[in-house]
């Protein structure tokens, strides 16, 4: 079998290359107007500011307090890395997607299947009222959130009680903010992603499930053995793409933290801590080493996720 | 040679998929993983929306036409309205800042506006007093020395050096004082009357009745504890130093100060004894808890804004008194008391127009007087505002109140503003420790560790005195 399959590709070595070849001279030219607009995209938005943060970050150290400026090597890294909350930052994170991601992803696979189980009027209604959510703009869903959250005015001020907290500074202590998080996050998101796993279901053909139903397997086994390994890719993606938000996570923390008046961290995640770095101490430098630091971990991370999903197609990656 | 090739094949793939992977993470940072249209990009943005439309008008710092750019905070608003109908000459933008105490988003427009080397607003209301401290730090320089301004010579001389210390920084006054915020002892005297209680003099004697007081009335409170001016309301008052340069870039902080020591164990006590809530004064919480409070040491503005506005206590039962003593000597807190700064990069005609709107609201009675909550740091206007206060009977005992706001003035523990920020160190160390079952002593060494790490963390050498 597998002499057959490889076999051929290897023996009439001569003739394929050259129409290779030649197909790549001409479509060079057109894959390069196809993909010049994004390659200026990718420079200005990606490749320049990550090789200036590169730059920035082997500078040295420097504060409001005690400027300095010149080539500093690691020192910048090492003034991030040794700041006092660097590992806290990254353990609060840890937490927030050891808590969110297993249910934002099981979520999201359940409810695209269940869509995609229920043809007609209702799968498409439940499609459009999982996107809701997603679809209301990130600030007045913050609103609500506020109000969730604030034992005294919560629609499920009940469930506070229960937890035995009673003000907002005790709804927000440190050991529920991974849990608050991972819901704001998980309520925003899981709409879209739904809709983007659904359209990759749509995107099966349909005689596989046939074959399957054929073969004797109800909807629970063709879900699970036919349509999950093969909607693979699209978890990845989603998996790819909710890891890099959590590790970029500001915007919640930052505003939770003003609302909890003050009582969470302000360095809550690596973001903010960039943030203060930048800001605060006036340590671009530092800054820059910690948005170096984050972009290493994302992309292994990334890296790791894409080959074990087969993202792109990898056959020999499973 | 099916190896090399496969080698390659692998290179190329691995190649394209960091380069796509990269992609698409910095997707996931512009369009926030399909999620929520909000992320760090975007953030960022959104801590700076009222920096980036000054960033485009800010004509203020270009000479011409004159017209200058203001940044206030809500409150500050009708201060800025009253100068435009004292002065229709001047045309004024006003840009509404974020108003949070130890918020963020003014600091980090003004590090973008020093480094871009334009931007700035020509005069600013400081949003946190801690600001003046980076305003004034040598790599932004931004608040100008109002010393060197011959026009303001007489507006300086009008404030008691008390009052207008946190703008003198190392001998060059670089502020005006919008208001003055010293501590009282603000007490419900009708509380007091019907349970036979003598007003405390001393801390001791604060601390002690609030012992008793939660001992024979269950649930009522003597104070709050989690709000960022706590940090000045017990350890300022007691001179414990938080806040204490030595140098530029030395500072003292010592929780084993014997007065740090006192207070924590003075303030240990009477929460275990659940006479002082975690809550902070401005917790949306507080209101309800507000109800329960009998006696606290506050700022002036407590009865105005806290009191009558806020918490809408009853009217007739509150006044305040002079302040406590510690170690014998009248000593108090400050909590806030805002400062106007002037930019240092302003030329022209526009320069002469900042000065202007500078002196009308640091001195003028239109909004010092007639419109500001605070009492006027500027002491001329001070008799004019107390003569207005009060006059609503909302006080009982409205003479011994003021007699207290005028000893208040000169009762201030010394205390100056640093490059981090004690108060949000505060908030995010005590309420959450006394929150998770922590006792007070506990917090408070979680306060100092945190602060320590902090003033490192910006280059301040930390020594213990």
């Amino acid at each position: 079998m597998t002499a057959t399959t490889t076999l051929p590709a290897e023996a009439p070595a001569g003739r394929p290359r050259e129409r290779r070849r030649r197909l790549s001279s001409r479509e060079t030219v057109g894959g390069w107007l196809l993909s010049g607009p994004y390659i200026l995209l990718f420079l200005a938005a990606a490749a320049i500011p990550i090789v200036f943060a590169i730059w920035k970050s082997l500078q040295k150290p420097s504060t409001i307090l005690r400027p300095q400026g010149g080539f500093g090597g690691l020192d910048a890294y090492k003034s991030a890395v040794t700041d006092y909350r660097f590992w806290d930052t990254f353990k609060n994170i840890g937490i927030v997607m050891a808590v969110w991601l297993p249910i934002m992803l099981i979520g999201v696979i359940g409810l695209a299947l269940l869509i995609h189980a229920s043809p007609g009027r209702f799968g498409s209604v439940m499609r459009f009222v999982y996107y809701i959510p997603g679809a209301l703009s990130g600030i007045a869903n913050f609103m609500l959130w506020v109000y969730l959250i604030n034992p005294s005015i919560s629609p499920i001020s009940g469930l506070w009680t229960t937890l035995g907290e009673t003000t907002i500074k005790d709804a927000t202590n440190p050991f529920n903010v991974p849990f608050i998080l991972a819901a704001m996050l998980f309520f925003q998101g899981v709409g879209t992603w739904v809709v983007i796993v659904n359209g990759g279901l749509n995107g099966l053909p349909e005689e596989v499930f046939e074959a399957g139903s054929l073969d004797g397997a109800n909807a629970w086994q063709v879900a699970w053995h036919v349509k999950l390994p093969m909607i693979r890719p699209w978890i990845g993606y989603a998996a790819l793409m909710n890891i890099a938000y959590g590790f970029q996570l500001f915007m919640e923390p930052y505003l939770l933290q003003q609302v909890s008046a003050g009582a969470m961290q302000t360095e809550y995640t690596p973001t903010q801590l960039t943030f203060a770095f930048a800001f605060t101490n006036r340590n671009l430098p530092a800054a820059a080493a910690m948005s170096v630091i984050l972009l290493v971990v994302t992309l292994v991370i990334g890296v790791l996720t894409v080959f074990r999903s087969g993202l792109f197609g990898e056959k020999d990656a499973r | 040679m099916s190896t090399s090739r496969a080698r390659t094949r692998l290179l190329t793939g691995g190649a394209t998929a960091v380069v796509a992977v990269a992609a698409l993470l910095l997707a996931g940072c512009s369009s926030s993983g399909g999620a929520t249209g909000g992320s760090s990009s975007s953030s960022g943005s959104a801590g700076s929306t009222s920096a980036a439309s000054t960033g485009e008008s800010g004509s203020g710092t270009s000479g011409s036409g004159g017209g200058i750019t203001v940044w206030v905070d809500a409150p500050r608003v009708p201060a800025v309205q009253a100068f435009e109908k004292a002065h229709p000459e001047i045309p004024v933008k006003m840009v509404q800042n974020d108003g949070t105490i130890g918020g963020q988003s003014t600091k980090q427009a003004f590090a973008n506006f020093d480094a871009a080397g334009s931007g700035w607003p020509d005069a600013i209301f400081f949003t946190s007093n801690d600001d003046i401290a980076w305003a004034t730090s040598s790599q932004s320089n931004y608040a100008a020395n109002l010393s060197a301004v011959p026009e303001l010579a007489d507006v300086i001389k009008g404030y008691d050096p008390a009052t207008i210390s946190f703008c003198n920084i190392g001998g060059q006054i670089r502020c005006l004082r919008n208001d003055a915020a010293p501590d009282v002892f603000w007490y419900d005297a009708k509380f007091f009357k019907d349970n036979n209680y003598t007003v405390p003099k001393s801390w001791e004697d604060y601390f002690t009745l609030a012992i008793k007081i939660a001992k024979d009335h269950p649930g009522k409170i003597s104070g709050f504890l989690g709000d960022a001016y706590a940090v000045n309301r017990y350890l300022q008052a007691a001179n414990c130093p938080t806040n204490s340069p030595k140098s530029e870039t030395e500072v003292v902080l010592n929780p084993q100060n014997p007065n740090c020591t006192k207070m924590g164990q003075l303030l240990d006590q009477a929460y275990q004894a659940k006479a002082l809530s975690p809550l902070g004064v401005f917790d949306a919480d507080a209101v309800k808890a507000s109800t329960n409070l009998v006696m606290t040491p506050g700022a002036l503005w407590y009865g105005s804004y806290l009191l009558q506005a806020t918490w809408k206590v009853p009217a007739g039962n509150w006044t305040a008194s002079d302040p406590l003593t510690w170690d014998g000597k009248p000593s108090m807190g400050d909590e806030g008391g805002g400062l106007w700064g002037m930019s240092s990069h302003v030329t022209g005609k526009e320069k002469e127009n900042t000065i202007t709107f500078m002196k009308f609201v640091a001195t003028d009675p239109a909004w010092q007087v007639d419109l500001s909550t605070g009492l006027p740091a500027y002491g001329p206007d001070q008799d004019p505002w107390l003569a207005k206060f009060g006059t609503d009977g909302y006080y009982s005992n409205l003479d011994q109140l003021k007699a207290a706001f005028k000893s208040s003035l000169a009762a201030v523990a010394p205390y100056q503003y640093m490059l981090y920020d004690t108060g949000n160190v505060w908030t995010q160390t005590i309420p959450t420790t006394l929150t998770s079952g922590g006792t007070m002593s506990a917090a408070l060494a979680k306060f100092f560790s945190t602060l320590t790490d902090q003033a490192k963390s910006i280059g301040y050498t930390v020594s213990a005195g």
